[in-house]
């Protein structure tokens, strides 16, 4: 498992929308992001980088160096 | 007895505004998230349970008055003044990490923010706006040209509701919140609510009421006697 937690979750949909897998889907009862299928997860980070509030943890044995462009 | 609870009533409310906040957020520290945003969030926590202290810093509270008043006041105040300033720019902080971490700008993380109309943000936006709103009528006390009464009862009542609502939302959105956390806040928030509204449920009764302190004329006993002269004889 790569994506590890969803916490202080807003409810904006950027992550469910921003995931290429489907790992995260919003929770109907509580309006809020809830990791799905784990499993998928392809530690692209798309999910952690465009959270408004930072809620998504990835576990960093996991990771992937993010490379970032310059200018 | 008095010297007990007078050295010990100030420890007691450290250690419900300072000490278990902080064990309790020990308790859900997230694991692998960088320190600089656990410490934000601890600032956070710790300025909101300033702010649920400050019902214990004020004359509802009987056990602070073996205090001098004007003392209890002026920490009401530095504390209010302090903590309402951190919690004023949470809404900032929450994306300070946009800055320094590639992927949303934090101009676009704080628009997507304070657009996301659920529960949570609401309740943080009403709360924020009221917090505003509770800062100015302390500033600007002596230009709104009220009764120190009338502006204690604005003051208290609009604190009440500010807090009823930030409590909510801390408890809906706080990435710390776990049932103990949430259980926590919410008993010393009750406890604190409590406290005022019987206060608040006494300032009222005694409007108007024969112990009131600008009635003029003494009240009059049967026997023609004033309340003075029958208690003096008993």
């Amino acid at each position: 498992m790569a994506i590890d937690q969803i916490n202080g979750c807003i409810g904006c949909g950027i992550c469910v929308q921003a995931c290429p897998t489907d790992v995260i889907r919003m929770d109907e009862k509580s309006g809020k992001a809830v990791i799905r299928y784990p499993e998928d997860c392809q530690i692209c980070h798309l999910c952690r980088m465009n959270c408004p509030v930072d809620a998504i943890t990835i576990t960093p044995e996991k990771s992937i160096l993010v490379i970032v462009a310059w200018g | 007895m008095n010297t007990i609870i007078k050295k010990y009533n100030l420890l007691v409310l450290v250690i419900f505004i300072v000490v278990l906040p902080v064990l309790l957020w020990s308790r859900v520290i997230i694991s692998h998230r960088a320190l600089y945003k656990e410490m934000i969030s601890i600032m956070t926590i710790l300025a909101f349970f300033q702010l649920l202290g400050q019902f214990y810093l004020n004359r509802s509270n009987k056990l602070v008055s073996y205090h001098k008043m004007g003392r209890v006041v002026k920490f009401h105040k530095i504390i209010g003044y302090l903590f309402i300033g951190i919690l004023i720019f949470h809404p900032f902080l929450i994306v300070m990490p946009r800055y320094l971490e590639p992927g949303m700008s934090a101009t676009d993380a704080f628009i997507s923010l304070i657009t996301t109309f659920k529960t949570g943000v609401v309740l943080g936006i009403i709360s924020w706006v009221l917090m505003i709103l509770l800062v100015l009528i302390s500033l600007l006390r002596n230009r709104l040209g009220m009764k120190y009464r009338t502006w204690r009862t604005v003051h208290g009542v609009l604190s009440v509701v500010f807090i009823v609502l930030a409590t909510w939302h801390a408890i809906n959105l706080g990435r710390h919140t776990d049932v103990f956390m949430s259980a926590f806040m919410i008993v010393v928030a009750g406890g604190g609510i409590a406290l005022y509204l019987r206060k608040l449920i006494r300032d009222l009764k005694e409007v108007g009421g024969e112990n009131a302190k600008w009635n003029v004329a003494a009240p009059v006993f049967g026997d023609g006697r004033s309340r003075e002269c029958a208690v003096a004889s008993e």
